[in-house]
């Protein structure tokens, strides 16, 4: 009776994602080769209506899946039934795993989502029980945050590899003429929720591996470093500590550890360096001292090194310092502008923005190659690159008219997503902690 | 004429402008143990006449006036010279460097600022938007410096020149072609 209510939805689920709305723009990577074919029919739904467990919830599965990377989304001309009978059938349309969901709401408004992962073709071969079985709980509204929850576990079952379906993006975005806030949305552009309401410009989110934000903003007149000193704790005064500071401050960036914190400071000759502030005990150590501007600092995720941007020998490039400002070395080459260096979670690479032919485009740097990999070729100019917590996608500003908006994209720039139909949108961290 | 006589000291004391007195109500008189004239008023102030008090106060509002008219002009002529002084200056992409069609427009400021030696200003750096967030920042702050380094050498102490930079956070002209960029890259001069 449960599988033929469930090949009953199964019917249905290509009129529901009929429905989905068309500014979502997934873009659909099925068809690669290499990638994991995986099937999501319409799950089996009790106490709760199509239209939410379509948009809460299989919509967010899917692209959470799409986008993962490891799979292929398999869309088309999919068996009406999911009994061990049509797992041939399965086969046939290139689905490797058949994820059966079903969705439950009790009276009390509490949530209930049975996974079961089946291999459909050694199913075939033994008549094997599912791969996996798990159970979800959750409160009202928990349906979006189950379904990435399912996204992660699918991705460490399925590949052993730690998803990202979960994680969140921290963002600068224009609330006024002159004035940005903080915000933070989940990955998938749900949820935006302001982080700072300075009425001030507030820029340059960096998020520590506990959460912590740091940030600047000119609330009190001139930029100033804030964030939290704590976990959870008030946002306060980070830098300068009291009393007139040398310079104004910009671009915070945590160290791996969340111990230290790079940021810039102006001197009174309007030159910009990079300096790294001990948390625990206040000292600040100046780590370029040129006449120059040296800005963005990035660090290795062993916290020995640091890129950052300098125009030291004209034009602004990217070089690579150790955390004591030693061993300076240029490391972009080509080009006459490049800048906001991000460095890789693996270490590997470090992801620049270059000016090429008048616009600005996302390069990839292969430390261990020494060679740069175009990612975006942009009708638009886009800037801001920072990694997502697996390294599989980079997420950006774009915009060819002044109306930046977030997009993530792979390193081959092949699928492109835009994150969320938010206008005015810069400087995107992306963060597991938050 | 009792009447008159404890009035004139009264128009005399707000004359003078000491409202405080007038600004609790009078206690009532039920006990006076000592004559109501008892603190004699000065011969000046008794010889005082209607006609008198009226001429005096006529006086003193002409010269407040005139004051009050010469601030106005004198604040209306700081206004106006310190909008003709204060006049954007411009930049070359990724330039920091004092443009010679320029110089006689910092020139003037610091003439204006010689002029008020009390005015205060900030020179904030603007970019125009191509470019990274952040090198648009430090470039900012290299503009404003410049132009602070300018007029200092044109004798206008630092401290009396404050600096910011707004990158290109915050442009003056919303358009996207070489015209609005070439507007903001520039150095605006604001009274502090």
């Amino acid at each position: 009776m449960k599988r033929l209510l469930l090949g009953l939805l199964v019917v249905l689920a290509p009129f529901l994602q009929a429905q989905a709305p068309p500014e979502q723009e997934v873009v659909l990577s099925a068809s690669a080769g290499s990638k994991l074919g995986i099937a999501l029919p319409f799950p089996q739904i009790t106490g709760i209506s199509q239209g939410t467990v379509t948009t809460e919830f299989h919509q967010v599965l899917t692209r959470d899946l799409d986008e993962a990377g490891p799979f292929a989304v398999i869309q088309k001309n999919l068996p009406a039934a999911t009994d061990p009978s049509t797992y041939k059938a399965w086969t046939e349309t290139g689905t490797e795993w058949l994820v059966l969901t079903s969705v439950t709401r009790t009276a009390a408004g509490d949530l209930e989502v049975m996974l079961q992962v089946v291999d459909v073709m050694a199913a075939q071969a033994k008549n094997a029980a599912p791969v996996f079985n798990k159970r979800y709980t959750g409160k009202e509204g928990a349906l979006r945050r189950i379904a990435h929850r399912i996204a992660d576990d699918l991705m460490a079952r399925l590949t052993g590899e730690q998803g990202v379906a979960s994680t969140r993006i921290v963002f600068v975005k224009e609330v006024g003429k002159g004035i940005k806030e903080i915000y933070q949305v989940d990955r998938d552009g749900a949820n935006p929720v302001p982080l700072t309401s300075w009425h001030s410009l507030t820029l340059s989110p960096s998020v520590a591996p506990d959460g912590r934000l740091a940030y600047v903003t000119y609330k009190g007149g001139t930029p100033e470093i804030w964030g939290q000193r704590t976990p959870g704790g008030p946002q306060v005064k980070i830098y300068p500590v009291s009393g007139k500071p040398e310079g104004h401050c910009y671009c915070p960036s945590w160290s791996p550890d969340g111990k230290r914190l790079a940021f810039v400071q102006g001197d009174r000759r309007g030159n910009t360096d990079i300096m790294v502030m001990d948390m625990a005990t206040g000292r600040v150590r100046r780590l370029t001292d040129s006449n120059c501007i040296n800005t963005d600092p990035t660090w290795n995720p062993a916290g020995t090194q640091l890129a950052f941007t300098s125009d030291r020998e004209g034009g602004p490039q990217v070089y690579l310092m150790g955390d004591d400002g030693s061993n300076v070395r240029r490391l972009t080459q080509e080009g006459t502008y490049n800048g906001s260096p991000a460095w890789s979670p693996s270490g590997s690479m470090i992801a620049y923005v270059s000016r090429f032919e008048g616009k600005f485009d996302l390069f990839v740097y292969k430390l261990g190659e020494g060679k740069s990999y175009q990612v975006t070729t942009g009708v638009a100019s886009s800037e801001s690159p920072a990694w997502s917590p697996d390294e599989r996608r980079i997420v950006f500003s774009s915009g060819s008219r002044g109306g930046m908006e977030l997009y993530t994209t792979d390193l081959s720039g092949n699928t492109l997503h835009k994150l969320v139909n938010l206008e005015g949108c810069q400087s995107p961290k992306w963060t597991r902690s938050r | 004429m009792r009447f008159v006589r404890n009035l004139i000291p009264l128009s005399v004391i707000l004359l003078l402008g000491v409202g405080v007195a007038c600004k609790k109500p009078a206690p009532a008189p039920m006990e006076q143990p000592a004559p109501v004239a008892a603190p004699a008023p000065p011969p000046a102030a008794a010889e005082t006449t209607n006609d008198d008090a009226a001429r005096l106060k006529a006086e003193a509002d002409a010269e407040a006036a005139r004051k009050a008219a010469a601030e106005a002009a004198r604040l209306a002529k700081f206004k106006a010279d310190a909008e003709a002084a204060l006049k954007d200056i411009n930049f070359d992409f990724d330039k920091s460097d004092i443009r010679d069609m320029d110089k006689p427009k910092l020139q003037a400021i610091a003439d204006f600022l010689r002029t008020y030696p009390d005015a205060k200003i900030q020179i904030a750096g603007n970019c125009d938007e191509r470019g990274t967030v952040e090198y648009n920042l430090a470039l900012g702050e290299r503009r404003a410096h410049a132009a602070q380094s300018y007029l200092a050498g044109l004798g206008t102490a630092d401290a009396r020149l404050a600096t910011i930079s707004y990158g290109k956070e915050r442009p003056e002209v919303q358009g996207h072609d070489e015209q609005s960029w070439a507007a903001n890259r520039n150095c605006q001069f604001t009274l502090q």
